[in-house]
């Protein structure tokens, strides 16, 4: 058989695409198993609405604390509930309602005393810059073929408060087949955006430095609901101590001052 | 609460009225394909299949960027009056574009395999081109059309990723079966999600067995 011919050259790449694989499967499968020195690599799960102040936490975490690495699952927070009742190796939860965290301590998922509430949001009525003003009170008589963004109500907790809202102002009804539904907070922000929507409604933290939308409303208000930032610890998390020093650290002045600056509201 | 069958008979509308427009337009397309050499065959070819190849996060960011409000066509169209994106017919739109390849794909072998001599022979007692087409092409690719359609419907109704996008998740107004399955799901409500599931997987496995039974094989006359 000659040297370079046909047969040969391609075993020589199969070979090489098998090494290659191998390598790839080694770096993915035994990163993990090294998991336990400095190298961790804490996860948490969090509310899409904390997508902007999140990195910025965990940068000022890393900053005092040096590592470990935090790796970040952004999603509706009913969605990652799920996860974690799946068993996604999920460290810690970071949701955007009380609802999600407290399921998941009834179910076992989450240590109750590791649960605490570390800011709130408040929703507001947003729409495209440019856009139709509309507001709280005359949501019912928005135009025809005009559509109204929320989030999902079963999954996104920005989406149980507009629907609580709405109930509370009496407009759910009217708007029954008029709103689409966002598969997360940032989904719903995107649709305004985008300027497909006449309006939305999400957290007031989300319109922080976002120039093509307008605040129509704010909700203010006995009707108004109040949404609460929840954190917990995963029991028989894989990284659990790093995990809970990341938790209490969202309490401590430095992040509380983080949180502030992106529009969230703190006790005391 | 929704009417639990609302998302069922949607789905049901949705795909067929995509197929209304779909038939006509898969089959003319998969005649011209199979019928000549013309000089945009390879350019039809590859605008026709290639919702098939895509992903359906690309076809649904393809028909916001063309239909959108402040799409290509979605600005004029919108100044007319007519919005697509957010309604039913989103939905219709975004079935019809990944259902056509399919009938196209399933048509235009089965033509091609009809014997030339036949149209001469048809053309030669008299047979109007269209009765040549109706009595001759279709008569001898019927089964290959009739699997195209009929996997053209499943593709229709199982449409899920575009039709996210274009269409939207509003419930009572374009919460298809697939849309209301991962909104349940995400929710966490199994049951009405499994419910959805049942209703697909028994029309897919209708639907194998259907075109097993008409699909064109060698051993099967036509």
């Amino acid at each position: 058989m000659r040297p370079h011919g046909g047969p040969s050259a391609l075993r020589r790449i199969v070979a090489r695409c098998l090494l290659a694989l191998g390598v790839l499967g080694c770096s993915a499968s035994c990163g993990r198993g090294q998991n336990d020195g400095n190298d961790v690599e804490v996860t948490v799960a969090a509310a899409a609405s904390l997508r902007s102040a999140l990195p910025e936490l965990i940068a000022a975490f890393n900053a005092e604390h040096g590592r470990p690495t935090i790796a970040t699952v952004y999603g509706a927070s009913g969605d990652l509930r799920k996860r974690v009742q799946d068993g996604a190796p999920i460290d810690a939860v970071l949701f955007a309602a009380s609802d999600p965290v407290d399921q998941l301590i009834k179910t076992g998922h989450v240590l109750a005393d590791s649960r605490r509430v570390i800011a709130h949001n408040r929703l507001v009525l947003i729409g495209p810059k440019g856009g139709r003003r509309i507001e709280w009170n005359s949501l019912d008589a928005i135009p025809e073929g005009e559509k109204l963004a929320i989030g999902e109500p079963e999954a996104v907790p920005a989406g149980a408060y507009a629907k609580k809202a709405l109930q509370a102002l009496g407009k759910w009804d009217a708007l029954s087949g008029r709103m689409v539904f966002g598969g997360d907070v940032a989904a719903v922000l995107a649709y305004a955006r985008r300027g497909e929507v006449i309006g939305a409604i999400v957290y007031a933290t989300e319109v922080v430095g976002i120039d093509d939308v307008v605040v129509f409303d704010e909700a203010t208000g006995d009707w108004a609901p109040k949404a609460d930032v929840v954190v917990g610890a995963v029991k028989d998390a894989s990284h659990a101590r790093p995990a809970s020093s990341f938790l209490d650290f969202l309490s401590s002045p430095k992040a509380r001052g983080i949180l502030k600056a992106r529009g969230f509201e703190l006790d005391g | 609460m929704e009417d639990p069958f609302f998302p069922v008979f949607l789905s049901l509308r949705v795909a067929l009225t995509a197929m209304v427009f779909v038939v006509p337009a898969g089959i003319a397309l998969a005649w011209l394909q199979a019928s000549r050499a013309h000089r945009f065959r390879g350019f039809v070819d590859g605008l026709v299949l290639l919702p098939m190849v895509l992903p359906p996060s690309v076809i649904g960011f393809f028909l916001v960027w063309l239909f959108g409000r402040r799409g290509l066509f979605g600005h004029a169209l919108n100044g007319l009056g007519v919005r697509l994106i957010f309604t039913p017919w989103a939905a219709v739109l975004a079935s019809a574009t990944v259902a056509l390849p399919v009938l196209v794909k399933a048509a235009q072998p089965a033509m091609e395999t009809v014997p030339r001599e036949l149209l001469v022979v048809g053309r030669s007692l008299g047979l109007a081109p269209v009765e040549v087409f109706f009595r001759v092409v279709l008569r001898g690719a019927w089964r290959g059309v009739a699997t195209g359609i009929v996997l053209a419907f499943v593709r229709a109704i199982g449409e899920f990723g575009a039709t996210l996008m274009f269409a939207g998740n509003i419930p009572g107004r374009t919460n298809t079966m697939t849309i209301e399955i991962w909104s349940a799901y995400q929710g966490g409500d199994e049951s009405r999600a499994l419910s959805y599931v049942v209703v697909l997987t028994a029309l897919g496995l209708a639907t194998v067995f259907l075109s097993a039974r008409i699909a064109p094989s060698p051993s099967r006359p036509r």
